[in-house]
């Protein structure tokens, strides 16, 4: 009798099995009549159909099981059947609210910051251009951080809310959906690649319908990259690079797959921690990265720093490293927009470009002579 | 004259014991440097590794200190603090005292805007830190001590202590909404508890601080024997009680205050430190529980410290994590221990 459910069991999950790869199998060949437009980031999809988009955020948040997928429709788009369980947003979206700096210069670039109607805790936004627009009263402020006002958005009532989940968690994210508000989760953040970071432009060029203006403005800075990179593999010597800071006795640094450790590698430089697994930020003991960093020839991104002074008023044991002996610590943290974001913070991810040539120049200024750091500044 | 000899025994064997965990805190760290080094640094002030070197004398010698004076301040200002309000379950932490620091380091720190430059100019110096927090510590203090006075009760005194660091950190979370990213993160920062990034200027003002603290214990050692048996008791002795009182009340936030400006809050040191020296010396005299209480409060920061860096490892666990685990246990075996007593 056992056995006989048993072998019943096996049978079923079988056929169950069955089932869903064939399921599988199904979906995929319907997806792939249309190729993905997105190549470098790994957690977005776009098939673009007659009269719509599928839109695909497979990875929101870095332990997410599930992802998302958005039907943008044009208009007189004629929806097929099968994707009508998906939420739909009318293409080309005419009002908009960002809960990231880092959507900002998407925007900018794309030519649509004036669809920009809210934003939380506004004073981060470093770019003039929105700034401007901030001052003005154009720019709602619709709460502090991620905790979004859900009233104010509610009667603001904007075509798009794009917005980040860090967990499973987001009943703010939930309440809106309910109120029939569009809220698109942007996953940029857990991109690792540069480029793949600054291809999610292409997300916001098919919200716009410029889908054809963002792959344009990408490929000039995925030719800018990959020319930046050419550059550096001429150079043999790769200095060895120290980063990171100290809070509260632990060292923070940026783990070996991260987005800043590829940008160190790709700019040719001996990252002392590149070989650590992880996206993330390793944390340290003081007398670890003491042991390991004393003689590193350069040291990037001290935390929040913008001099040496403040940084060895904050840690005395700060002074004791050759870089900072030496004068050779670049921080991002300079550069500060009117009311004192970092503009690093807001721009970096959109012009991978600029941070690859910023990084070239620190570590060989021979390669690019007449080029001036745009991000990256000498502590003095 | 047996339980002379048997104090003067344990008295050599704390003494003895603080040299060693003292040397251990500084042999042990999350690199492994050989013991052999570690006095060749210590002694000659130089080793086999210009690193290593630095690492002990520069690092590892001030965190033993700042444990060692940390622990000393917070235990006797909870010895105080246990006498004071004849309270077993008086102390910095518990009191709430810890929080009115806070509250002190949140009011310079995050509500700087609200002052005119000049001031919060200074009150973001060190010393400035110092005195907010101490000031912050006074005030709780005196409020509970005002409160007790009305009470009587160790229950309700724990619970308006309770409401205290409620309280603050209400007004610590209102003004968080009102301050910058970086005010937000320094204070943060502090919050967290932390022994190791002291210069040694800041740790010879807050060795200053806790010798001020200190010597104003010992001039109190004979009224707070008298204390135990009453206020009353105490005044007929003709000891001027508002007088030591009012000593006492200065010592004690004098020493939580700066301990906690400089290392952030430290929990159930003070409160869990005179009672492990009352039971293992089993007397109530003054004389002999200053001592103990404070070399056992050495000896109990320099064990939490050293365990706080698991050697060899990279993890470093906070400070105050391992100060719970080590006093909660404590309050808990007190208060049962209390109700055992009564029914």
């Amino acid at each position: 009798m056992k056995s006989n459910i048993l072998y019943f069991f096996a049978i079923f999950s079988l056929l169950f099995l069955f089932g869903c790869l064939q399921n599988n199998a199904n979906e995929k060949t319907k997806i792939s009549a249309v190729a993905n437009s997105v190549k470098y980031a790994k957690g977005l999809e776009l098939y673009h159909y007659k009269g719509y988009t599928v839109m695909k955020v497979t990875k929101p948040w870095p332990e997410a099981t599930a992802g998302f997928t958005y039907i943008l429709k044009e208009k007189n788009g004629v929806l097929p059947d099968s994707l009508k369980q998906y939420s739909m947003i009318s293409v080309p979206i005419q009002s908009i609210v960002v809960t990231s700096t880092t959507h900002i210069p998407a925007l900018e670039m794309l030519g649509v910051e004036n669809t920009l109607i809210g934003f939380p805790s506004t004073n981060f936004i470093s770019s003039t251009k929105t700034r401007k627009r901030i001052e003005n009263g154009k720019v709602r402020e619709v709460g502090v951080n991620e905790s979004l006002n859900t009233e104010v958005l509610i009667d603001m009532k904007p075509d798009a809310i794009v917005t980040f989940g860090i967990n499973n968690n987001n009943s703010t994210i939930d309440n809106l959906k309910k109120s029939g508000l569009n809220v698109l989760i942007n996953g940029d953040w857990t991109e690792q690649s540069p480029l793949g970071k600054a291809e999610w432009i292409k997300f916001f060029g098919a919200l716009y319908g410029l889908d054809t203006k963002a792959n344009t403005l990408f490929t000039s800075i995925e030719t800018n990259y990959n020319n930046a990179l050419a550059l550096a593999n001429k150079t043999t010597i790769s200095p060895t690079v120290l980063s990171g800071a100290i809070y509260q006795d632990q060292w923070y640094v940026p783990q070996g797959q991260s987005w800043a450790s590829l940008f160190l590698k790709d700019a040719k430089a001996n990252y002392l921690w590149k070989e650590s697994k992880g996206f993330g930020s390793l944390s340290l003991p003081f007398e670890k990265v003491f042991e390991k960093g004393q003689n590193a020839e350069f040291w990037v991104a001290p935390g929040d720093f913008s001099s040496l002074k403040q940084m060895s008023d904050s840690n005395i044991h700060y002074a004791e490293f050759a870089s900072f002996k030496n004068k050779k610590v670049y921080s991002y943290a300079v550069n500060k927009g009117a009311k004192g974001g970092i503009i690093y913070f807001e721009l970096a991810s959109a012009r991978p470009d600029l941070v690859l040539k910023d990084l070239i120049k620190i570590f060989h200024p021979e390669l690019l002579p007449k080029y001036s750091p745009f991000f990256f500044i000498k502590l003095e | 004259m047996k339980t002379t000899n048997k104090n003067t025994l344990l008295f050599l064997t704390l003494i003895i014991g603080v040299v060693i965990l003292f040397v251990l805190n500084i042999s042990l760290g999350s690199i492994n440097i050989p013991v052999k080094e570690v006095y060749q640094s210590l002694l000659h002030g130089s080793c086999s590794k210009e690193s290593w070197n630095y690492i002990i004398l520069n690092y590892r010698l001030p965190k033993a200190i700042v444990a060692i004076l940390v622990g000393i301040g917070l235990s006797i200002s909870g010895l105080l603090m246990q006498t004071l309000f004849r309270n077993p379950l008086a102390g910095p932490y518990v009191l709430g005292l810890s929080s009115g620091a806070s509250l002190g380091v949140a009011v310079v720190i995050l509500g700087a805007w609200l002052l005119p430059i000049s001031l919060s100019e200074f009150f973001l110096s060190s010393f400035g830190i110092i005195i907010a927090s101490s000031l912050g510590s006074f005030i709780v203090l005196v409020s509970v001590l005002v409160i007790a006075k009305r009470l009587r009760d160790t229950m309700a005194i724990l619970i308006v202590g309770l409401m205290f660091g409620s309280l603050t950190s209400a007004i610590v979370g209102s003004l968080t909404y009102f301050s910058s990213a970086e005010q937000l993160q320094k204070f943060t920062f502090w919050s967290l508890g932390n022994l190791g990034n002291l210069t040694w200027n800041s740790i010879a003002i807050l060795c200053f601080c806790v010798v001020l603290g200190l010597v104003l214990s010992v001039f109190s050692i004979k009224p707070l024997n008298a204390l135990l048996l009453g206020e009353n008791y105490a005044r007929s002795l003709g000891i001027n009680y508002k007088k030591t009182k009012y000593i006492i009340l200065f010592a004690t936030s004098i020493l939580a205050g700066s301990i906690t400006a400089f290392v952030g809050p430290i929990a159930f040191i003070g409160l869990a430190v005179p009672h492990i020296a009352k039971l293992v010396f089993q007397t109530s005299n003054h004389k002999i529980l200053f001592w103990s209480t404070l070399l056992f409060g050495a000896i109990i920061m320099l064990i939490c410290d050293s365990i706080t860096q698991i050697p060899g490892t990279e993890i470093i666990l906070p400070i105050n994590a391992i100060t719970s685990i080590f006093g909660a246990p404590i309050v808990i075996w007190l208060l049962v221990r209390k109700r055992k007593m009564m029914g």
